[in-house]
């Protein structure tokens, strides 16, 4: 691949639980075309798991999408997942996992902030109306 | 005013108190306390890491050792919540777990495994539904989830697989070869092989001279120069019975063939 070129692959999903393996299967698999470690191959995988859960928890039972779009750069990869679900929609019920993490004194909506943090280079947020944005940098190693 | 009894004072404790006593008194007890109230913390992050094929119990009790040094290492006066501070830690202690066991190594094999084994609990659902089993069928049976069902039937074949442009080195001398450099096609001169036996009638049908001058040149290796001064005659005669040796054996074998 030359400096310049980059591939994209592009995965629309219902934002609901059961979607999430498929879009951690197909991340598999394009992070797989990086010159990534195995370990380093997991680590985005379950980084875009956690952005696709937090959309699904906050979505709860209304209709909507996970666009998540994957560009595959000589460099690094960088993948979007950006759902329609508007900013501040909280989860109507609280899953069991949010409330043992509440009664801990954690906020996990943070915390799966701080995961995605700890597992790529870089992850860059934005919220709005239309929805939630999360963009996840892993570079290809020198 | 009420008064309560210690040790419901005691358990009411929030952590920032917890934190703020223990650092000024390295209690082991208020240690204990702190490492039970962030247990949920530990199993959530060891959770997500699940599916790498370690047990969730081993994952904890990493997670755990990490929890412990975070706690150790807390300055709640800082202002940062601990589940911030603790969070890298314990995760990286479970990243360094998968490291030190060569983790990434085993990878394949287990995939294999995995994959095997769904080869088999296909077979069987196979013959006990009469129609092939979805992969949910698949997954039950083998108490994987879908995903790692997927994942193994789709990476576990892969695994199994040996690129034909993987170089083989056979000598440390040569440069490698690629496997499909290795890789026979099918040689035709084998099937002639049937053809031998005729080949050998041939040879007895001719007369003695040329008989002798085809197994000396053929069999025994012997050049012409050598058959002309074996037989006593002149090259340029070796040669031409040779060929009419040659043209006769042909003749023959077509014979013997159609």
């Amino acid at each position: 691949m030359s400096e310049s070129q980059s591939d994209t692959v592009q995965l629309i999903i219902p934002c609901r639980p059961e979607y999430v393996g498929v879009a951690r299967l197909a991340v598999l698999g394009i992070a797989s075309r990086m010159p990534f470690s195995y370990d380093e191959v997991e680590d985005v995988r379950l980084a875009v798991g956690e952005a696709c859960t937090h959309a699904v928890e906050r979505a709860g039972s209304s209709p909507s999408t996970i666009q998540i779009t994957s560009t595959i750069g000589a460099r690094a990869l960088l993948i979007e997942v950006a759902d329609n679900v508007p900013a501040g929609t909280e989860p109507s019920v609280p899953s069991e996992e949010a409330q043992n993490l509440a009664e801990a004194g954690v906020d996990q909506q943070g915390l799966g902030a701080l995961l995605m943090e700890i597992l790529v280079d870089e992850v860059k947020i934005d919220s709005s109306a239309a929805g939630t944005i999360v963009r996840l940098t892993k570079y290809a190693p020198d | 005013m009420t008064t309560k009894k210690p040790s419901q004072d005691w358990t009411q404790d929030d952590a920032e108190t917890l934190f703020l006593r223990y650092a000024r008194t390295r209690d082991s007890q208020l240690r204990d306390r702190l490492v039970a109230m962030h247990h949920n913390l530990v199993r959530y992050l060891a959770g997500k890491f699940v599916n790498r094929g370690e047990p969730l119990e081993d994952l904890v009790q990493v997670g755990t050792i990490g929890l412990i040094n975070a706690i150790d290492r807390f300055d709640s006066g800082r202002g940062t919540k601990f589940s911030t501070y603790a969070t890298p830690t314990i995760v990286g202690e479970i990243r360094r777990y998968f490291r030190d066991k060569a983790w990434s190594l085993k990878v394949p094999r287990r995939l294999q495994e995995l994959n095997q084994t769904a080869a088999r609990a296909q077979e069987e659902l196979s013959s006990k539904l009469g129609r092939p089993p979805t992969i949910q069928e698949v997954a039950a049976k083998i108490g994987a989830s879908e995903e790692e069902t997927l994942e193994a039937i789709e990476l576990g074949n892969a695994y199994d697989t040996v690129s034909l442009d993987s170089k083989v080195v056979n000598d440390s001398d040569s440069a490698p070869l690629s496997l499909a450099e290795f890789v026979g096609a099918e040689d035709e001169s084998l099937l002639k092989i049937d053809a031998y036996g005729d080949l050998d009638q041939a040879i007895e049908k001719l007369e003695p001279r040329e008989r002798a001058i085809i197994i000396h040149r053929f069999f025994k290796d012997m050049s012409q120069a050598e058959v002309a001064k074996q037989l006593n005659i002149s090259q340029m005669h070796v040669s031409r019975l040779q060929n009419r040796a040659l043209a006769q054996l042909k003749k023959h074998m077509d014979e013997s063939i159609n």
